[in-house]
This record gives structure tokens, C-alpha cells and sequence, in this order.
């Protein structure tokens, strides 16, 4: 180990304080177990429960004022000597050989030996590109969410929400609530599709009660709700300036005259979750493909605990679930990887074994209000980028698919797509789609790029400091494009 | 457009940042976008492949796009990095 790096020493290392992450971490500590929980954030709480980062205390309006409370409560059990709490740290690498954890925070790289690792690393958001949609003003649902949740600051003035899902009424309610105006709300799905798939959610009345309440504030604030529409481009030179939406027929095509054109000036897009599965892949867990949802996950048996032993996943990155989901899976994995290290908690196992699957079972139709067709891909035209970082268009990719990408890597070294700075996080389930669409393929066939540590854009000198005995630093324009190094160990 | 700073918020004392030369005010807390943003500015970097503006757009630190020169530190993620009194940003 290079001297510049700290070497150290944990029974559980669970990586992500989201509401997996921070359940796991209470429940293992509680059991007795030493456990160091870290997060790339300020603050504990991951994004659903994202607590507000301002000095001062800090009072949300509606719904987000409700949420940060109920987060601020969970988080309150962190308050455990038997927790180590590193906010602000990125665990941007895990050993092959001994999983020993790569660490960066604070100007400081730091590597960490557990007995066990718990990942929870989350989600990401789901996106479809089009005209425009690189344009300042553009944002992800989530990140609209997010401002308001963590700065309280509205994003903008005059909203447009578009994509698929629950989570779009849902943010609709949350910016009229911060003050802002919605046009409209653009769902992909129809009426009945999407009301169909809601029945599925029969018996979890929270959500179904939750999904109601956001229909009808809408309903009173005047946001229609137009199914079946897409947004077609943003407008503006320089920032957003408005938007171009179209209704589609039920084969996904546009339907001619039927453009709307809205004044505005923030467009919020989402079409769901895809898990952030970069360690966990690196590590070598089995990742496997999860149709409700459409997204490769890692794969764990009951106990939570991927093909590699001592490491769990639990929450997002083992496949989209939700809150209620990561909550019971933290408290499982926390139990079992205390059990195995020799404590004893005072836990009814067999009732949070009961609880998780009924959780996880439910959760299947959930997948439904997000999925969607990738025959959507040809509303995308040519000169679109889908690859943020490196501007590479719809076009170039139909013609790599057209001489015989079938995989994303096969894009990688034709076009540098998932090589510029989100690493693919981004454009990967875009390309996804893709592929699968024009080359006919199952969704089931097509996996993800492949996760290379550091798994996200690093200054050189972290991994400068982090050179093992023996191993060799090699400065690639590799990741980013702007010089940041990958450390072959 | 004005973006704002959603009301009934206690924020404490302004500070001041600035933003290609130009003041703007921020509050303890805040990220570098949030402050930019509240000041009505979006743009964060210009790319340097094709000089595209980009801002805010993910806002959890997965997208990269929000990137400006923080204090002569390039490739800094405005959305989850505080401002801090006399903070420098360039959007280049």
C-alpha cells in the first residue's frame, strides 16, 4: 500500500445511506457489529430521503416538508456508537482479489477492509432523448426533486413533465407545491394502460392512496395529464425557451397535426430507474436480467448475499423496488451479515423474511407503470445526440447497429459512447433500447457497459495515492477524455 | 426568467460568490448550481468538443454536465459542491 494512502479496518462496510443503506447499517449496529457507512453525499438519506443541505433549519413546503421528516427520523438511528459515518466520500473501486474498498473524500484516498460489504448503491434515472434536451433548463425529474428537497430552490418557473411513470405526477405536485407552474404533464402511457397497471397495485393502499392524492391536486391546479404524448423538442438557443410535445398513436408513431407548442422554461423528463450496479459488476456479482423493470440487477440469494461471499446488495441495485423495498432489505442484510460475524440480534427474522418477500412481490407490477416499448427509439431523429459527453447522434448509432453492434461495448471504441464523463450512466439504457429495437433483439441479451473503476471521474492525484505495491499507475485519456487516470492493479 | 429560492426558508446571512467575474449572492448550504440558478444563471460549462451550453441536469453527481472551474479546480460537479464565501466559478 502506497504510504500516501490510509489503510482501514471494518466488520461491515455498506456502501450508500439511502434508505437501504442507513436501515442496514442501524440494524447491524444495533445486533453489535462495527459498521462504516459512506456516501458520495453531504448528508445521509440518498435521494428519496434527501435531507435539506442548507445551514440553517430548514422547513419544506407539502409533500417534500413530509418526506425530509420522515427521512430526518430514519436517519436519527444513525446516532449509534457502533457507526462510522463518512458523508462526502466516493467509493469509486473495490479490489478483485481481496474487495478491499477504494475511498475518496475530502482531498483524502483512503482504502477500507471489511468483513463484510453491504452495497446500496441506489438508482439512476431512466432517460429518452430528443430535440433540445441538452439545453440548459432540461433536467431529470429527479434532479428537479432534488433541488427543491436539498437547496430549496425551485428550478424554474414554468414546468413541463414528461416521460413515464408515477414519479412524474408526483414531482408535478411537489413544484405547484414549491410555488411553480406546470403546463402540462406528457405520459407515454395511455389511460387505460396506465390505469390498468395502477389495479395492479391493489392492496398497497399507501401508493395507490398517495397516486390518487397527486390526480387530484393536479385535477384542482389545472395540470392536464395528456397520455399518450411524447415531448418532441426543447426550445432555444441558448437555455430552454419552450417546448414541442405530439400525441402517438397506439403503434408509437406521431401522430400528424397533432403538435402542441408551450412557452416555458424548464422541461423535467423521466422514464424510471436503472440500478447503479458499477461495484457490485467489478467486484464479479452475477448481475442478472430483471424483466419486470427491464434492467440488468444483481443477483442475491434469500439472505441478500450476491454469488460472491461476504458481499450483499440490497435496495436498487438489486433490482428496482422502491422505498418500502430498501427499508426491509437493509434490515434483512444488516441482521444476516451481523449474524455471520457472530452477533445476535433482537430481530424476528422470520417475520422480515416474510415481510421482504411480500414487499418484493408487489413490487413486480410496479415495473409495469414504467415499462415501456423500445419502438419509441424511432421518434428519435438522427441528429439528436444520445451520448451527452461525447455528442455521438441517433444516427451514428442506428448505422453501427445496422453493421452489427448488438452489444454496447461493440459502440465503444466505434463512437466513445460510455467513455465520456457519466461513464455511460446516461446514454448506456438510452443505447440499450436501442439495440434492442433496431437489431430485433431480447432486451434480455443486451447487457450494460462494462463497469471500469474508478467508476466515476477522479482528480488524478487520488488515484495517483492509491498505487498498490507493484502495480502500475497508467495515465489513459480514458475516462472523461480530460486525463483522468485508472490504476491497473 | 427568474428561478427562486422557495419562500418561508430562513437562509441565514447572504454570502457572496462569483460567477465569471460577476457577483451573485448565496446562502451557507447551497450548492454552486443552486446559487447560479437562484441568480438566473444556468450554464454551467460550455462543452469543449462542439461549445454546447450544459447546466444542472441530473442532480445527484452521476451526469457530469454541471460542471464548471471551481477556485482554478476544473471538472467540478456545481451540484453537490457548497459554495463558500468568495468562491470563484468559471463556466469557460
Amino acid at each position: 500500500m502506497n504510504a500516501k494512502t490510509t489503510l482501514k479496518q471494518t466488520e461491515i462496510a455498506i456502501v450508500g445511506a439511502g434508505p437501504a443503506g442507513v436501515s442496514a447499517a442501524i440494524t447491524a449496529a444495533q445486533a453489535g457489529a462495527k459498521v462504516t457507512l459512506i456516501d458520495e453525499n453531504a448528508n445521509p438519506g440518498g435521494q428519496y430521503f434527501k435531507q435539506p443541505t442548507l445551514d440553517q433549519p430548514t422547513q419544506l413546503p407539502g409533500n417534500l416538508g413530509t418526506n425530509a421528516d420522515k427521512g430526518a427520523e430514519l436517519i436519527s438511528g444513525l446516532e449509534h456508537p457502533g457507526i462510522e459515518l463518512l458523508t462526502n466520500t466516493m467509493v469509486w473501486g473495490i479490489s478483485e482479489e481481496d474487495h478491499h474498498l477504494k475511498l475518496y473524500g475530502r482531498g483524502e484516498s483512503e482504502s477500507l477492509k471489511a468483513d463484510r460489504i453491504i452495497f446500496a448503491s441506489g438508482a439512476y434515472e431512466r432517460l429518452m432523448p430528443f430535440q433540445g434536451w441538452t439545453l440548459p433548463g432540461v433536467m431529470t425529474a429527479g434532479g428537479a426533486q432534488l433541488m427543491m428537497k436539498s437547496q430549496g430552490i425551485l428550478p424554474g418557473q414554468k414546468f413541463l413533465v414528461a416521460g413515464t411513470g408515477p414519479l412524474l405526477q408526483l414531482a408535478a405536485v411537489q413544484l405547484l407545491e414549491a410555488g411553480g407552474e406546470v403546463e402540462a404533464i406528457l405520459e407515454l402511457q395511455s389511460k387505460k394502460e396506465f390505469l390498468l397497471n395502477a389495479t395492479k397495485l391493489w392492496g398497497q393502499w399507501d401508493k395507490l392512496g398517495q397516486g390518487l392524492a397527486n390526480q387530484k391536486k393536479l385535477k384542482a391546479s389545472g395540470v392536464p395529464i395528456k397520455y399518450r404524448h411524447v415531448i418532441t423538442r426543447a426550445l432555444g438557443d441558448r437555455e430552454v425557451e419552450g417546448a414541442v410535445s405530439s400525441k402517438i398513436d397506439s403503434r408509437g408513431r406521431i401522430c400528424p397535426r397533432s403538435e402542441d407548442v408551450y412557452e416555458l422554461d424548464t422541461i423535467c423528463i423521466s422514464y424510471g430507474f436503472l440500478p447503479a450496479t458499477e461495484l457490485p459488476t467489478i467486484a464479479g456479482c452475477e448481475q442478472f436480467y430483471d424483466p419486470a423493470f427491464g434492467t440488468y440487477a444483481t443477483k442475491t440469494n434469500s439472505d441478500l448475499e450476491t454469488t460472491v461471499e461476504g458481499l450483499f446488495a440490497i435496495g436498487e441495485c438489486r433490482g428496482i423496488g422502491g422505498v418500502s423495498v430498501a427499508l426491509i432489505e437493509g434490515q434483512l442484510a444488516g441482521l444476516i451479515a451481523a449474524q455471520q460475524l457472530g452477533y445476535d440480534a433482537d430481530q424476528d427474522e422470520t417475520a422480515l423474511r416474510k415481510q421482504h418477500s411480500k414487499a418484493r412481490k408487489s413490487i413486480e407490477n410496479l415495473g409495469r407503470l414504467f415499462s415501456f416499448d423500445p419502438g419509441i427509439c424511432d421518434l428519435v431523429p438522427d441528429d439528436v445526440p444520445i451520448c451527452r459527453c461525447e455528442g455521438v447522434t441517433a444516427g451514428e448509432v442506428r448505422e453501427s447497429i445496422r453493421r452489427g453492434a448488438s452489444q454496447l461495448n461493440h459502440l465503444k471504441p466505434w463512437h466513445r459512447t460510455g467513455m465520456g464523463r457519466c461513464q455511460g450512466r446516461m446514454c448506456g439504457p438510452i443505447l440499450q433500447k436501442f439495440i434492442i429495437h433496431e437489431a430485433g433483439l431480447e432486451p434480455s441479451t443486451v447487457e450494460p457497459f462494462t463497469a471500469r473503476m474508478p467508476i466515476k471521474p477522479l482528480p488524478m492525484k487520488a488515484v495517483a495515492d492509491y498505487t498498490t505495491e507493484g502495480g502500475e499507475t497508467t495515465w489513459e485519456d480514458h475516462v472523461g477524455g480530460y486525463g483522468v487516470a485508472r490504476t491497473e492493479l | 426568467m427568474s428561478i427562486m429560492r422557495i419562500k418561508g426558508i430562513d437562509r441565514g446571512e447572504p454570502i457572496t460568490i462569483q460567477v465569471d467575474g460577476k457577483e451573485i449572492t448565496a446562502f451557507a448550504g447551497e450548492s454552486i448550481a443552486a446559487a447560479m440558478m437562484a441568480s438566473g444563471l444556468r450554464t454551467t460549462q460550455m462543452t469543449k468538443q462542439g461549445g454546447s451550453p450544459r447546466g444542472y441536469f441530473c442532480g445527484m453527481g452521476a451526469c457530469f454536465d454541471c460542471i464548471a472551474t471551481v477556485d482554478g479546480v476544473d471538472n467540478v460537479r456545481t451540484c453537490n459542491t457548497p459554495v463558500h464565501p468568495g468562491c470563484e466559478v468559471e463556466t469557460g
